[in-house]
């Protein structure tokens, strides 16, 4: 990915680089390579944003102070834009399917198979 | 007009039934916009009432209605030898007869805007009084009603909120029939009407979409504000808690993303995206404007446009997209959008000075959310410094009184109902130089009324 969408991508988003979000990042990219390469980095950011996000908001957990809940939903917002910029239809639906289902069981208490397993699962609703 | 029963069953001799909630569920099934709920008792011993629904309160109105007229008094009704044609059954009932005498056998509520015009604390009661028994309030709606294209978005609302699981569902459920203006799916209709590929029941899908997705903002929002109510009913995170509350809004965040894509036009996809983020990114500003309180216009602006007006423009301009609307006609939307949108947000700022908006008074200010009135008036030469002096400390009950004095005395409010008002106009003029295929009218008059929110 380029130093300048890496730059424009990550505005107010800086600090989460080095606090996993480049971790999840790479994981991701492992998962995207059946798509444009121009393309593929955009994706894996999206899924790690969205990722990152609401594990920030503490989906499911303890519900993260304001100003924490905000960078999250932020995450959420620029992945989910991302997406609807770069990913097929298929791929957009998928993870907000995905979301759908992780803020579903949190609602309700019970569990869901990990964010992450959902999101690569959802990359892969083109293959 | 619109009629109907409310029917319940009390379970005691005296008894405060709350019919509020009910009767608001009517307004949203019936689709009264603006207008009256006649209520009345079809009873000799059921009472009408508007009052604060506080336990202990409600056990003094019980005491009360005692003293005045008690059980016990010996009342010439209740002596069924010198009546005649005593029905089987007849209770000994003289006293409720005469408590009835004391409340009212029907009342009149105002609606505005799909809302019943109540204060804060004001609940609406049936009051048995020679109870328990199975009882009748008549009701009559009587005003202006939505029209098709309202009712399309209703229905769709509905449908959606169906098929979700219910600790999601029902906390949303509860936000969309408390009401709201519903402005922005009404913009996506109207602006969906104006090209060629006018579809309403696609159009009713996004609209909803759009409204689904402003309510999940505003779910996260009342956490971050720590709104205690909202539409007049408690805020999810209030009543179910933070963590249920984050839930609720992240799911109607993805569904109604998920909607949007689903419409399958990539062009409204990517607005309403870029909308969504712009309105994250300008919250986390607001918050942080909250450390220099109140903060100054250029940053009050720059805010509003992220946080209300994106919403606006994205509803007007993904309308537009969707019915192929030419070019020209898309770009003036969305600058009309946004210059509407921006308007609005400061006419909702003036509701917070307004003792008969059915909101508390200062409660922006207590929250410390940005305020274009609150700014103009702590820069004022007269009351500026106290005004500033107040707001950096802690603001009690005493603290918020004065500031809304204050700022009602600095001329504040009508400066910034002259600047909302012109803002509507320079909106007005975006749709001049383009085709509106009839529609000019409506949305002129759309635009208008929202920012007449305290007339």
């Amino acid at each position: 990915m380029s130093v300048q969408l890496l730059d424009h991508e990550l505005d107010r988003l800086e600090s989460l680089w080095s606090d996993g979000l480049s971790d999840a990042y790479r994981v991701y990219l492992e998962s995207v390579k059946q798509f444009d390469p121009e393309v593929r980095p955009r994706l894996a950011l999206a899924a790690a944003l969205i990722e990152v996000g609401t594990r920030l908001q503490g989906l499911g957990t303890r519900a993260a102070p304001p100003t924490t809940l905000l960078m999250g939903d932020l995450c959420l917002a620029r992945g989910s834009r991302l997406l609807a910029d770069h990913a097929p239809l298929a791929v957009q639906v998928a993870f907000a399917r995905a979301i759908e289902t992780v803020s579903a069981a949190a609602a309700s208490q019970h569990s869901a198979p990990p964010t992450r397993v959902l999101l690569q699962q959802a990359l892969g609703a083109v293959r | 007009m619109k009629t109907g029963r409310l029917e319940f069953t009390t379970s005691g001799p005296t008894e405060f039934v709350d019919l509020t909630d009910r009767i608001r569920d009517s307004l949203v099934r019936d689709g009264l916009r603006n207008g009256r709920v006649h209520l009345q008792s079809l009873h000799t011993t059921v009472g009408l009432a508007v009052n604060e629904n506080e336990p202990l309160l409600l056990r003094d109105f019980a005491a009360m209605l005692e003293r005045l007229a008690p059980a016990r008094a010996g009342y010439e009704h209740d002596d069924f030898s010198r009546r005649f044609d005593v029905p089987l059954g007849e209770p000994v009932n003289g006293h409720a007869h005469c408590r009835q005498l004391l409340l009212s056998g029907s009342i009149t509520l105002l609606v505005e805007e799909g809302e019943l015009v109540l204060g804060r604390w004001q609940s609406v009661f049936a009051v048995e009084l020679d109870g328990p028994r199975p009882r009748e309030v008549a009701m009559q709606l009587d005003g202006e009603f939505a029209r098709l294209q309202d009712s399309l978005v209703e229905a769709e609302l509905a449908r959606q909120l169906l098929t979700d699981p219910e600790p999601v569902a029902e906390p949303m459920r509860r936000l969309v029939e408390a009401g709201g203006k519903r402005l922005r799916p009404r913009l996506v209709q109207l602006t969906a009407a104006l090209g060629p590929n006018d579809n309403p029941l696609r159009a009713a899908e996004l609209a909803a979409a759009v409204e689904l997705l402003h309510n999940a903002t505003l779910i996260h929002d009342d956490y971050v504000d720590e709104s205690t109510h909202r539409r007049g009913r408690p805020t999810v995170a209030a009543a179910e808690g933070p963590e249920r509350a984050i839930a609720v809004g992240d799911y109607y965040f993805a569904k109604a993303t998920r909607l949007v894509a689903e419409i399958g036009n990539p062009a409204v996809t990517s607005v309403i995206a870029d909308a969504l983020e712009a309105i994250c990114a300008s919250q986390i500003d607001d918050v942080a404007l909250r450390g220099s309180y109140p903060g100054d216009r250029e940053s009050y602006m720059r805010v509003v446009r992220g946080k209300t007006a994106s919403l606006f423009s994205a509803a007007c301009e993904s309308g537009a997209l969707l019915s192929d609307a030419s070019p020209d006609v898309v770009g003036a939307l969305r600058r009309f959008g946004d210059l509407l949108g921006t308007a609005f947000q400061m006419a909702d700022d003036m509701v917070d000075y307004s003792p008969t908006s059915g909101k508390p008074v200062g409660l922006d200010i207590r929250q410390r959310v940005l305020s274009l009135p609150l700014i103009y008036a702590a820069d004022d030469r007269v009351v500026g410094p106290e005004v500033r002096r107040l707001l950096a400390g802690a603001l009690g009950d005493q603290e918020v009184g004065r500031v809304t004095e204050l700022v009602t005395a600095s001329g504040a409010l009508p400066r910034v109902r002259r600047e909302a008002e012109a803002l509507v106009e320079e909106a007005v003029r975006e749709l001049e130089a383009v085709e509106l295929d009839g529609l000019r009218p409506t949305l002129i008059g759309l635009a208008r009324s929202a920012v007449d929110r305290d007339s």
